[in-house]
């Protein structure tokens, strides 16, 4: 038998479109068909509990995620953008983890200067500020090395690598810095373009966020795909014609600051 | 596969926990660090199945020293999209993980072609939604290999299509396929004032023996509409309901939910040891009018405590 006022489909079709296009008035105009008017409400204002709740529940949720961001931009223009995301990309998952995944995307996709010949480095920087938010949240929720061992001093160079919680990250501002300072509560001014590399590492729960030099970020990314100190170094040399001498000498003050901070993992312990 | 007697049996026998809180991250310093006393907890689904880091480690812990209950809020039984299996196997993983006591969800839709609104929508009661949404119950039953549990959403709109009331579809659907309820008294109590409806007769219309679970929770009584907000102390009159609803269950797990402005875990137990004094009363219910709150209307159904507090150790220059 048919139901009246047509398929549980169609109302939920109907309903959804209704709160994600609260400005298409004639969805909510089908209301006054579908939904009966309560006490003190007609049913397009009963609607509009829903439709008032949608974005305002999913950018309080962006809030959280790009804090420092939001607070960079101002809470009004960061809901400005956040509402126009959703709008263009609505939630797929059932986790509000992956709500912001794209929002950096997003932000380079539609910035204000796209078709400007010149382009603005505010624009840039928030891009910048977007991506390291994310990438802060990713680490903290990613795999990690958790309950196992970490490398000690004494493991040897050859059987060194890197444990699975390090993101290594380029940015075209020094973000991190700004980024620390307000999430502090401090004030800050935004930097000046400077390439920058940061290394995340997750141990017991936490996250350390490292500034690298170029020749560290570049040797710490050939150890993550898999091959032995000796080869990310004799890499390194290679590429930024230093020499092996003081790479050599440098690497130990590398290994002894980043073991205590847990970058490494001893693989011959994992495949003895 | 089980029949659904199976899963009645299953749902008869589920233990009265006590008092219980929702696990909120504000909280896991606390409960680690402390151990405080209390019954049990229950875990957002969401919040833990897809983490691999802290928030997992965290409900682990939590496991190993308390009964938890998982709820879920993304389930979208009431969907007319295809059930999510990857949803399911992650959910399942993580039952198995923590050997909840049971698993919940609402009595609700989140979303269709393919997006999720993360609010729980209401759904027409009709025959149709009825058959829709006794099939994919016994769907996951099934593969969860377990009985699910339902709470009654908070509702803003009732449907001019609805045919079967509330309690009775409720009602239905247990009968149908042996699963269970909980019955959270503060939505009954929203959704009965949004449409006019009795919450007592709400409440003594349902199956009282497929009841496994009470919650409790703040609303923001708008004047014209209540909205659910999960984020102030619980009224008088949820407090009346909880009384008639504990009479008529004869008492079983009982839970605080407070999402928004969460306070000190201590606040939190004392608003939940009020419930002591309702559990003993006689059920008073003579319902005063109240005075709304005029104050901004918050949201319902808060979502952004769902977002965890990254922990930074230190940065390096």
């Amino acid at each position: 038998m048919e139901e009246k006022n047509g398929s549980l489909a169609d109302l939920q079709a109907w309903m959804q479109y209704a709160l994600v296009h609260p400005e298409d008035l004639s969805a909510a105009e089908d209301a006054d068909r579908l939904v009966l008017p309560s006490r003190a409400l007609s049913p397009r204002q009963r609607l509009a509990i829903y439709q008032r709740g949608y974005y305002a529940r999913l950018v309080q949720c962006l809030e959280g995620q790009f804090k420092v961001l939001c607070s960079t931009l101002g809470p009004p223009l960061f809901r400005d953008f956040a509402g126009a995301y959703l709008r263009e990309y609505p939630s797929v998952s059932p986790t509000l983890s992956d709500l912001g995944e794209r929002f950096a995307d997003y932000l380079q996709q539609t910035r204000p200067d796209r078709d400007a010949g010149e382009k603005e480095p505010w624009v840039d920087f928030m891009v910048d500020l977007a991506r390291f938010e994310w990438d802060l949240y990713r680490v903290f929720d990613a795999r990690g090395h958790e309950g196992k061992p970490y490398a000690g001093f004494s493991v040897p160079d050859d059987q060194i690598g890197l444990q699975p919680c390090i993101f290594l990250r380029e940015y075209r501002f020094p973000v991190s810095g700004y980024y620390t300072a307000v999430a502090q509560g401090k004030e800050a001014d935004m930097p000046a373009p400077d390439r920058h590399f940061v290394a995340f590492c997750r141990k017991d729960y936490r996250i350390g966020i490292f500034t690298l030099l170029a020749p560290q970020f570049y040797f710490l990314s050939v150890l993550q795909q898999g091959a032995e100190v000796s080869v990310a170094l004799g890499l390194t040399v290679e590429k930024f014609g230093a020499n092996p001498e003081k790479a050599r000498s440098a690497w130990h003050e590398w290994k002894n600051k980043w073991t205590e901070a847990g970058f490494f993992i001893d693989r011959g312990a994992l495949s003895g | 596969m089980y029949t659904k007697d199976k899963y009645a049996s299953a749902v008869t026998a589920m233990p009265n926990l006590g008092l219980g809180l929702g696990l909120r991250s504000v909280h896991f310093d606390h409960i680690l660090g402390n151990r405080p006393e209390i019954a049990w907890f229950e875990a957002i689904s969401e919040n833990f199945m897809y983490s691999q880091g802290r928030p997992r480690y965290v409900l682990r812990r939590v496991a190993e020293h308390y009964p938890v209950v998982l709820h879920g809020v993304s389930l979208s039984i009431g969907s007319t999209e295809t059930l999510n299996l990857e949803y399911l196997r992650k959910l399942k993983t993580l039952a198995e993980e923590v050997r909840p006591q049971w698993v919940s969800d609402h009595l609700c839709w989140t979303g269709v072609l393919g997006a999720n609104t993360h609010d729980l929508l209401p759904l027409p009661l009709t025959e149709e939604a009825l058959r829709h949404i006794t099939g994919r119950i016994k769907q996951v039953q099934d593969f969860l290999e377990r009985p699910l549990i339902l709470e009654n959403p908070s509702t803003y709109v009732s449907f001019t299509g609805s045919t079967i009331p509330e309690p009775e579809f409720l009602n239905l659907l247990t009968r149908e396929t042996g699963c269970g309820l909980l019955l959270d008294v503060n939505n009954c109590y929203v959704t009965c004032f949004n449409s006019g409806y009795d919450p007592v007769a709400y409440i003594e219309s349902l199956p009282h023996d497929r009841i496994v679970q009470i919650h409790l929770a703040g609303h923001q009584h708008c004047g014209t509409h209540i909205i659910d907000t999960h984020d102030r102390p619980v009224v008088a009159e949820v407090w009346k309901l909880f009384s008639l609803a504990w009479q008529r269950t004869g008492g079983v797990a009982t839970l605080l939910e407070w999402d928004s402005n969460i306070p000190a875990f201590e606040d939190c137990l004392d608003e939940l040891h009020k419930a002591k004094a309702f559990m003993k009363a006689h059920p008073d219910l003579a319902f005063d009018d109240v005075k709304p709150d005029e104050r901004e209307p918050a949201l319902s159904t808060p979502i952004d405590f769902l977002v965890p507090e990254v922990l930074l150790s230190h940065r390096d220059e």
